[in-house]
Formats: C-alpha cells, structure tokens, sequence
C-alpha cells in the first residue's frame, strides 16, 4: 500500500495531492487523473480547513489497487464529521436560487464510483473508489 | 492562473488561463471583481486554455453569473474544453451559465 501520514496538516493542502497524484496506483488516462484530482483536492481542502481547530492534526493518505478499482483512503482524528450526510445541492435550481457552497463533496461523489465514510476507533475515514479501465477498454 | 480583462464600453472580453483551484481561487475571485460590479455588461470568458477548476473556482462563477443577472448584464463562456465542461454539466451549472 502507497500510504503516508502529513502532521500537522496545516497549509500541506496541495503537497497531500501532489503526494497521492504521484502514486504508481494512479491510472495512465489523463482523463481519469484529471476527475481524481478533482475528487481528492475537495476532501482534503475540507479536511485540512475543518477536522481540526487549528490544522495541528494528523491526515493519514493512502491509495490501492483492488479488483481495478483505486481506493484512495483518508484518516484523520478530527471532530467526526460524516460528508456523505450533507444533502446534495438542488443542480435543477435557477442562478438566483442556488447557494454558492456545498459542491465539493457533491462533485466528489459524482466523479467516483463510490465514496465510503466510516467513523472508527476515534477516526473519520473516508475512501474514494474509482473504476480503473484496462488500456482495452479506454 | 492567469485572467486578462479587455474592456471596450460595456463589452468585457476576458481571458482565463490555467488551473483554478485551492491555491489561487481567492486570486481568482479578486481579479474578476470588476466584472462583478460592471452595470449592463456583456462579458465573454474564453476558457479555451482553462485547463481545470474546483468547486471553488465554481462558486466564483455563480457569484459572477449571480451578479451579472443583478446587473443587468450578459455572461458568456465559450470554447471550453470538454473536461471541464462535464464539471459544468455535472453541477448543473450548464443549465443556469450560458456556455458556447
């Protein structure tokens, strides 16, 4: 497992994606690279801003091939907070009627096959899955 | 990131360049502020060397789209490449900015 943990997570934002963009796990297709990175960037964003008062936490990071699919893990013992309870944003509504926040985690679960949130022993984890294809498929 | 703003009367022909994302979408928001403001505008954002954006680079654009209507004005995208037009399809924000 390609795995690495970042404390405090302060400011690291951008050095966690990098970190996990460059995983061997990650797929070939720029396409593919193109929607995790989108994924990724907006859980760790809310991680890094919210799970602790003050981002002197720890944020675990860690990616694996399964039966063709990339899971990419995130740890953290921040104050539990389940994202996937947030309701989705209302895509139907006009400009003037849409609220300006709540897309990150709506587009997260729209780019990934699915997305898993577990809070145990003290840990908020959250795993993205994404379908990689064989290079026959693409 | 890189945003150019050519202004001839109520006309706005803007150029948007490179990843919008965490690290620069505070920039983003500050260097489009003029068109927030702008009365009876008619904006055009060539995203044609948009490369990617995050959901904080959408806000900025419903905050732009919500102004605009406020305005008065008219905003359009064109030329934007099919990536991160799906961004725009997903979000339904198709649907509310007017994209070419």
């Amino acid at each position: 497992m390609y795995a690495k943990r970042f404390e405090p997570i302060a400011g690291k934002g951008a050095e966690i994606i990098e970190y996990l963009m460059t995983s061997p796990d990650m797929p070939d297709s720029q396409e593919l690279q193109f929607k995790i990175r989108l994924a990724i960037e907006e859980i760790v964003e809310n991680i890094v801003r919210y799970a602790y008062e003050n981002g002197s936490g720890y944020l675990e990071a860690s990616t694996e091939m399964c039966d063709g699919y990339i899971r990419i893990s995130f740890a953290d013992a921040g104050k539990p907070f389940n994202p996937l309870e947030k309701e989705d944003p209302d895509i139907t509504l006009s400009a003037e009627d849409r609220s300006v926040g709540g897309l990150g985690i709506f587009l997260c679960k729209q780019l990934m096959d699915s997305v898993v949130y577990e809070f145990k022993e003290g840990r908020n984890t959250l795993t993205l899955i994404k379908k990689i294809n064989s290079k026959e498929d693409e | 990131m890189n945003v150019t703003i050519n202004q001839k009367e109520n006309n706005y022909h803007v150029i948007l360049e490179g990843r919008i994302d965490t690290t620069n979408a505070d920039q983003f928001q500050h260097e489009i502020e003029p068109l927030m403001t702008a009365k009876d505008a008619n904006i055009t954002i060539d995203c044609a060397a948009m490369e990617y954006t995050s959901s904080q680079g959408l806000r900025t654009f419903l905050m732009l789209q919500k102004s605009v209507i406020a305005h008065n004005g008219k905003l359009e995208l064109i030329n934007m490449q099919p990536q991160v037009k799906e961004i725009f399809d997903i979000t339904g924000f198709s649907n509310i900015i007017t994209i070419k």
